[in-house]
């Protein structure tokens, strides 16, 4: 197993370091600069700007000192916002964006799941028909709509009450917690109940199941001992691509909902070509991502036997 | 008092008439075999006798009695109660029947949970215990193992564990050793039956092979097209076998005794969507007579020994004649009662 974790971290430094390299490159093949965004600047100030923040240097020595300091775990100043230091930016705007995101997963997990194993045990009937429905709607509406008809539904509802019912953006109280965390969980919910519905589909004909009923068990044991435990494996290892969907869906929904989270800070550095800001966060949400699918591929060993001790002896 | 008595069960999936007419009846104790080809609504036999058919299925019966109750209107909440306890199944393949998610050793003890009330550890103890006495070594280490770390032997002998757990009264095993390697089959016979024999439980044991019924049965009933067509005791079947479809079941076996060149049976069963509404056998029959065109009901050939062919009317010809051709009386006597 350690064996196993290892080799997994030993290719997401790999993985890091290609990504740094790659967004290092492409961010200054895209004409202008951070300087470019301020106004009239006279060439002295450039100069002098330019000499501080290390853009004189040839490209392929700017990228020695990044990946030097990035190693010291240093990711350096903000141009656009005076004196910030990245790291600052994000020791304070990424719990924010996890909670965020930790919300959206549970919410996608636990609808999805539920949703799934209802439309299974319901194949064919209304609730059945009435789930698929709503996954087709959810999936193939994207996250930006979504988003914007949540909030437009929240005026309505407000206005119609004559009182503020829902917060219809900002951050800080628990519904405006949930209600931007659904709305980014709503399309990976549907994806996980299609998922689910036929992994269900399957585990309700599967001769274990029909094995354990012989021998009494029913009612809830039967669901959570010996369906939900099988038809939830092909879920979990759906979990990684899941929390990589709704951590870069959750850059477009702090926008739309005015949430200082670090998804926010990320979208602005590109818009404004903050360089530091973009490879410190890049780096970040590729470290982040990378330690994800690690852990989601443990926690698969946990639920499977059959992996777990695969893994041990290897 | 016999403990199951069923007469005349009728099982229809949607447009398909699986089980079109079964009779069976077990005495404590007592093992009888169910044989016949394939697809002749044995399974489904199983199934019902343990009220696990799906919803769309339509199950009824004449008469169906089990230890003393009447089971065509039990509810699902007494069946629960049922299952795993009084009558429990040894499925075909014991490679899809366990759980993969969960170890052996919980597996064996959930029907004591469930139907003894017993505690986690007791009930892991006497799953131990059962497993060493199916000849399992180290069962305390095997109990926490999970089936993909079993042989499909040993995992047949966890089935079994699982099964006699709550020392049930009925078990039905569905081709038990069907899916098992031939080297390791006798060995998990040979500890069912004895597992068997030891609890005095009975046992209804679907197979297709008739060389395993003579070394396990008391009884045996032969299943064609839905339905029982021949039943009776292992001798009273195997020796003096009466219907033209156990004939041929037997011409189709070799035979260490007297070999002589095996005969397929010609023809296909029929199609249960559209079953014949004569005798179920007469297209494959070599004895067919114009009365085949009628369904046969079953007939008395001997004591509590039934078949379901005109061959065995009191009117034909044959009740009055015995194998050497000399009157049976004692036959007639009793199919004239
Ligand atoms: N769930 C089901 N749905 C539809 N037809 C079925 C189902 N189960 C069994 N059958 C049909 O019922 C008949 C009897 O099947 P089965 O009892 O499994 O035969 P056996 O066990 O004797 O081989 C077959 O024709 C089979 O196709
Ligand atoms: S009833 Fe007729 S067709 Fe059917 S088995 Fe007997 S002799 Fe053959
Ligand atoms: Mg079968």
């Amino acid at each position: 197993m350690l064996n196993f974790i290892a080799k997994r971290l030993l290719s997401g430094v790999i993985t890091i370091w290609f990504i740094a390299t790659a967004t290092f490159f492409a961010m200054h093949a895209v004409p202008g600069d951070p300087l470019t965004q301020e106004k009239a600047m006279t060439p002295a100030v450039r100069a002098q700007l330019e000499a501080r923040y290390g853009l004189d240097k040839p490209l392929f020595d700017q990228y020695r000192l990044f990946l030097g300091n990035m190693l010291k775990g240093d990711f350096g100043i903000s141009f656009t916002q005076e004196n910030r230091r990245v790291n600052d930016i994000i020791r304070e705007h990424f719990p924010i964006s996890a909670i965020l995101g930790v919300a959206a997963v549970l919410i996608a997990l636990v609808g999805g799941i539920t949703a799934g194993s209802v439309a299974a045990y319901c194949r064919n009937r209304w609730p059945d028909r009435m789930v698929m429905i709503a996954v087709i709607a959810a999936i193939s509406v994207p996250g930006f709509v979504i988003a914007g008809l949540a909030q437009l539904v929240i005026v309505a509802m407000n206005n119609a009450a004559g009182k503020t019912l829902l917060p219809v953006a900002g951050w800080g109280s628990v519904s405006q917690i949930w209600v931007p965390a659904l709305v980014l969980g709503l399309g990976t919910m549907a994806y996980l109940s299609r998922i689910m519905r036929a992994s269900m589909l399957e585990v309700l004909s599967a001769d274990f199941n029909i094995a354990a009923k012989a021998k009494g068990v029913h009612g809830w044991r039967l669901f959570f001992h010996h369906q939900l435990r099988n038809a939830v494996l092909p879920v979990v290892t759906e979990l990684g691509p899941t929390i990589a969907a709704i951590t870069t869906g959750g850059f477009v929904v702090e926008l739309i909902f005015a949430i200082p989270g670090l998804g926010r800070y990320f979208v602005q550095a590109v818009q404004q070509l903050d360089y530091t800001v973009i490879m410190g966060t890049t780096v970040f949400y590729g470290a982040f991502l990378v330690l994800v699918v690690v852990l989601v591929d443990i926690s698969y060993g946990l639920i499977d036997p059959r992996i777990r001790l695969h893994r041990g002896r290897s | 008092m016999s403990l199951l008595n069923l007469e005349s069960l009728q099982v229809s999936i949607g447009s398909v008439q699986a089980v079109r007419d079964v009779s069976l009846s077990l005495q404590p104790g007592e093992c009888r075999a169910l044989v016949g080809e394939s697809g002749c609504g044995k399974s489904v036999t199983a199934m019902s006798l343990l009220g696990l058919m799906p919803n769309a299925a339509e199950t009824a019966a004449q008469h169906w009695q089990f230890a003393g109750r009447d089971m065509a209107h039990l509810t699902e909440r007494d069946w629960r109660k049922l299952r795993g306890n009084q009558i429990a199944m040894i499925f075909q393949n014991p490679m899809t029947a366990l759980d993969p998610t969960q170890t052996i050793g919980a597996q064996i003890a959930e029907p004591l949970r469930i139907h003894k009330g017993l505690s986690r550890r007791d009930a892991k103890k006497r799953a131990i215990a059962l497993l060493e006495r199916l000849a399992i070594a180290n069962p305390a280490q095997r109990a926490e193992q999970y089936p993909f770390e079993f042989s499909g032997g040993m995992l047949q002998r966890a089935m079994i564990a699982m099964a006699v757990v709550c020392e049930p009264e009925l078990l039905i095993a569905d081709e038990p050793t069907t899916a098992l390697d031939v080297t390791v089959q006798a060995e998990v016979l040979c500890l069912l039956q004895e597992m068997r024999e030891s609890s005095g439980t009975a046992m209804l044991f679907i197979t297709h092979d008739l060389g395993v019924v003579a070394e396990i049965a008391d009884s045996v009933s032969v299943m064609y097209a839905g339905q029982t067509v021949e039943s009776g005791s292992l001798t009273q079947v195997f020796t003096t076998e009466a219907h033209p479809y156990t004939q041929a079941l037997k011409r189709a076996v070799p035979s260490l005794e007297n070999p002589r060149p095996l005969e397929a049976i010609a023809g296909t069963p029929p199609d249960l969507r559209k079953p014949p509404t004569g005798c179920g056998f007469a297209a494959r029959c070599s004895q067919r007579m114009a009365v085949c065109e009628q369904a046969p009901p079953p007939m008395s050939v001997g004591d509590s020994h039934i078949a379901r062919c005109w061959l065995w009317h009191e009117d034909h010809p044959r009740r009055w004649r015995d194998k050497d051709g000399f009157t049976n009386a004692s036959v007639i006597g009793r199919s004239r009662r």
